[in-house]
């Protein structure tokens, strides 16, 4: 069954067949574990505070990428737009390195402490990564950045276990 | 090794530590919510949360044999875990290895495999489900937030 989508101009008939069937998510958890909820919710507040809305969409958005959360995608493009980022921006974000020039130095760097930071598998958080992020982030600022990255991590995390669907998000309706 | 910040700010502090005492209240297990987290910070490489969370499950009882063998508990056969903390090992580890496609990512992992969700939710019912991926997403968090400022094991500044 194919639920239409409210947001987005998505017919379920391309020229190559039917689109494939949307799933349903595996758990509630927000409604299973409302108090956990509740402190996400607080955590992400208090991590958000005094940064550009735009360059926390453009950290939020690379994370759920690496993460590979649909429904995080979903959202954050959508916020991304309606907070005026360019399509442009969005679209090369995974390729930044090699699109350093639609980015400013600052973006640069903390898309780097996002990549070093969503990834501890392989390799912490080396010093050239984090000095870089230092330079352009004064202390309270830098140490607000690493929350918000943390954040989008936990977020991308609840997105991708319960297996939340992406397709459905209102920009601006995410507090 | 030079200096990084220990700065974290109050409130942010505070919302972790109700997020992750809502998680571990809401599993119920404090023996199975320690064994989470030690592993989680074992593939997450965090000395800091290490520490904390070995102290942590000897204090709460974990046997020793089960966290000398937690990095191999796979191998380690069901005499020494049981089906429901292999069950939860199994989440623990699906939920923290998520990332894939970067310069960073040699070995990547990738979204929670069905057989894994299903074979932790015969185990746990959908209210324990939910929190168990909160103590895992919690010590997730912590991980990240304790590596990147490189926040020594046993220090009081954090």
């Amino acid at each position: 069954m194919t639920t239409m989508n409210q947001t987005v101009d998505r017919t379920n008939e391309t020229a190559d067949g039917e689109y494939a069937a949307e799933h349903t998510p595996r758990l509630s958890w927000a409604e299973l574990a409302p108090d956990v909820y509740r402190a996400m919710i607080r955590l992400d507040a208090a991590a958000r505070q005094g940064l550009d809305a735009r360059l926390l969409e453009l950290v939020r958005i690379r994370a759920s990428q690496i993460n590979r959360c649909a429904f995080c995608l979903d959202l954050h493009t959508k916020d991304a737009l309606a907070a005026g980022e360019s399509v442009e921006r969005i679209v090369q974000l995974s390729a930044w390195q090699e699109s350093r020039h639609f980015y400013t130095e600052r973006e640069l760097a903390a898309l780097e402490l996002t990549e070093a930071v969503t990834v501890l598998t392989d390799g912490f958080v080396p010093d050239e990564v984090y000095e870089r992020a230092a330079r352009h982030f004064e202390e309270a600022e830098l140490t607000r950045l690493i929350a918000a990255i943390t954040v989008i991590n936990a977020w991308n995390r609840f997105g991708v276990a319960t297996r939340r669907v992406p397709g459905h998000y209102q920009p601006g309706s995410h507090a | 090794m030079s200096a990084r910040t220990t700065h974290l700010d109050d409130e942010v502090r505070a919302a972790m530590q109700a997020l992750s005492a809502a998680a571990k209240r809401g599993l119920g297990d404090p023996r199975l919510a320690e064994l989470v987290q030690v592993r989680a910070s074992q593939i997450n490489r965090c000395a800091f949360c290490l520490d904390l969370h070995l102290e942590l499950a000897r204090r709460y009882g974990v046997p020793e044999r089960q966290l000398d063998l937690l990095a191999a508990w796979e191998e380690a056969g069901p005499d020494v875990f049981d089906e429901r903390e292999r069950a939860a090992l199994a989440l623990a580890e699906a939920v923290t290895v998520l990332a894939g496609g970067t310069s960073r990512t040699k070995s990547g992992g990738g979204f929670v495999p069905d057989e894994v969700y299903e074979e932790a939710a015969r185990h746990f019912d959908e209210a324990q489900l939910a929190h168990l991926v909160g103590v895992v997403t919690a010590i997730n968090s912590w991980n990240r937030l304790m590596v990147s400022r490189r926040i020594p094991p046993g220090s009081t500044e954090w």
